[in-house]
């Protein structure tokens, strides 16, 4: 066999056609040309090389807070979080993951007219969120020269962020100042531009006043719905922190400013949801 | 497959889903995150592109998850559906999923074989980031059979019905996509050794 004929009958070898053997003259020429040994060798090394490139990355948690949102919108997620005040037969409890059973579903009482009003501040407040992270984001100085360092995003592999792991929550100032902010996190050194160093040296972040008001406010609708919000509430701060200590380290990486900006717009649909779920 | 977190099987969440348990999503999400991300990721070697092909794979799964009878494995449901999505953003955007084109592609362009050169034998030492940095670096088409079958782990058949192409067009821009990677990643180490 030649090395015309090796290259000409390679593709169909190399995935296997033969269960990987291969006929006796390939193996035979393979032993006196080390050039044509070496492509085989190199060929298959990257085929299995490249297998442990599957599902060696972690998507950031905002992808799991737009997706459950918008299940939500879409009225996929009927939760069992029914108020436990709007329980009318207290023996009847939906389980979260029993077998599958008939349920009945008790028509929820919708909140009182006190944390109604009391819930209306959500809505100003979701809307500020966007309207601050525009202005900051937008604002912010193009520099000059590009000032990325991290290796291509695709090889960074951010530290992963469940309700299990988060951190405690981020603290956010008034909603005009939300996004002017930058809450840095204790210990989180000047060096290094990566996304997952800042998260592995994130200290835990203290709770801000209008996320304690607004998980005090989404309580009335009961301890698992308010568990469910808190977990993403920690998600998205804890999302919001990570990029915001990136863009300010690399202002001009515009990948990251929209980030950023999904992050708050995460956060202000958030409080949206309970808005309406409250109404 | 179980959820550690929950102890559920990814059977009881799926039947749950289907009752529309938000947590159940969530497992389900988090059982499948890597894998859908990581293709979504290799294909278009973008993250913020990643996350939103991720998102609407798993939001198109989510939707369609009551039609979900187990005649196959989910995880095989859930992967094709990652692909269809990814392709369609790239027949959208117009960029070549497969080009007949490239199989016409000229000598000068196609990938050479050196006969008698001393090459850097590749053999035990690739590294991965260069391996990831040189398969950003493919032509759309390269790229997408050569992530689907050696990456994903998809057979030819399969990638020939999904990106519409035969079964030895399918291999060649396997092996061409292969071949360029051995070239890249040579020129990235002799570069390395250069620089030291």
């Amino acid at each position: 066999m030649t090395c015309s004929e090796v290259e000409r009958v390679l593709p169909e070898l190399l995935d296997g056609g033969s269960n990987g053997a291969f006929p006796p003259d390939f193996d035979a020429h393979l032993k006196c040309c080390p050039t044509c040994s070496d492509l085989v060798s190199d060929l298959k090394l990257i085929a299995s090389e490249a297998r442990q490139l599957a599902a060696s990355e972690e998507p950031a948690s905002r992808v799991w807070v737009r997706i459950a949102a918008e299940l939500r919108a879409e009225g996929l997620i009927r939760d069992s979080a029914i108020p436990d005040s709007a329980i009318h037969d207290s023996t009847i409890r939906e389980p979260e993951f029993a077998p599958a059973r008939p349920v009945v579903v008790p028509v929820p009482v919708p909140a009182s007219p006190r944390w109604r009003w009391r819930a209306l501040w959500l809505a100003p407040v979701a809307a500020a969120v966007l309207v601050a992270s525009a202005y900051v984001i937008s604002h912010k100085p193009a520099p000059q020269v590009a000032t990325q360092q991290a290796p291509a995003p695709a090889v960074t592999s951010p530290a992963p962020v469940t309700p299990a792991t988060t951190p405690a929550l981020v603290p956010a100032p008034a909603p005009q100042q939300m996004a002017k902010n930058s809450a840095k996190p204790k210990g989180v050194s000047g060096n290094g531009n990566e996304i997952g160093r800042v998260a592995e040296a994130a200290a835990e972040p203290e709770p801000s006043a209008e996320d304690q008001q607004f998980l005090s406010v989404v309580s009335t609708l009961g301890p698992s719905t308010r568990a469910t919000y808190e977990s993403q509430l920690r998600a998205v701060n804890a999302d919001i922190q990570e990029t915001q200590a990136y863009v300010d380290r690399n202002p001009g990486d515009a990948d990251a400013r929209q980030h950023l900006m999904d992050a708050y717009q995460q956060k202000a649909l958030l409080y949206q949801i309970a808005l309406d779920r409250i109404q | 497959m179980t959820d550690p977190k929950h102890g559920i099987t990814e059977a009881e969440a799926i039947e749950q889903a289907k009752q529309g348990h938000e947590a159940a999503f969530e497992v389900l999400y988090h059982l499948h995150k890597r894998r859908v991300y990581s293709l979504c990721l290799r294909m278009v070697s973008n993250p913020a592109q990643a996350e939103d092909l991720a998102q609407e794979a798993f939001l198109q799964l989510f939707r369609k998850i009551s039609t979900f009878r187990g005649e196959s494995a989910f995880s095989t449901w859930l992967h094709r559906m990652t692909v269809n999505v990814v392709l369609m953003q790239l027949r959208k955007k117009g960029l070549p999923v497969v080009s007949l084109e490239e199989t016409l592609e000229s000598e000068d362009e196609a990938p050479r074989k050196e006969f008698g050169t001393k090459d850097l034998k590749l053999t035990g030492s690739v590294d991965r980031l260069q391996l990831q940095r040189a398969i950003d670096r493919l032509p759309p088409g390269y790229k997408t059979v050569f992530v689907l079958h050696d990456v994903e782990g998809f057979e030819h058949n399969e990638i020939a019905q999904m990106v519409g192409c035969s079964i030895g067009n399918s291999k060649s821009q396997l092996h061409k996509a292969r071949l360029k990677l051995r070239e890249y990643l040579k020129f990235m180490r002799a570069e390395k050794a250069k620089t030291g």
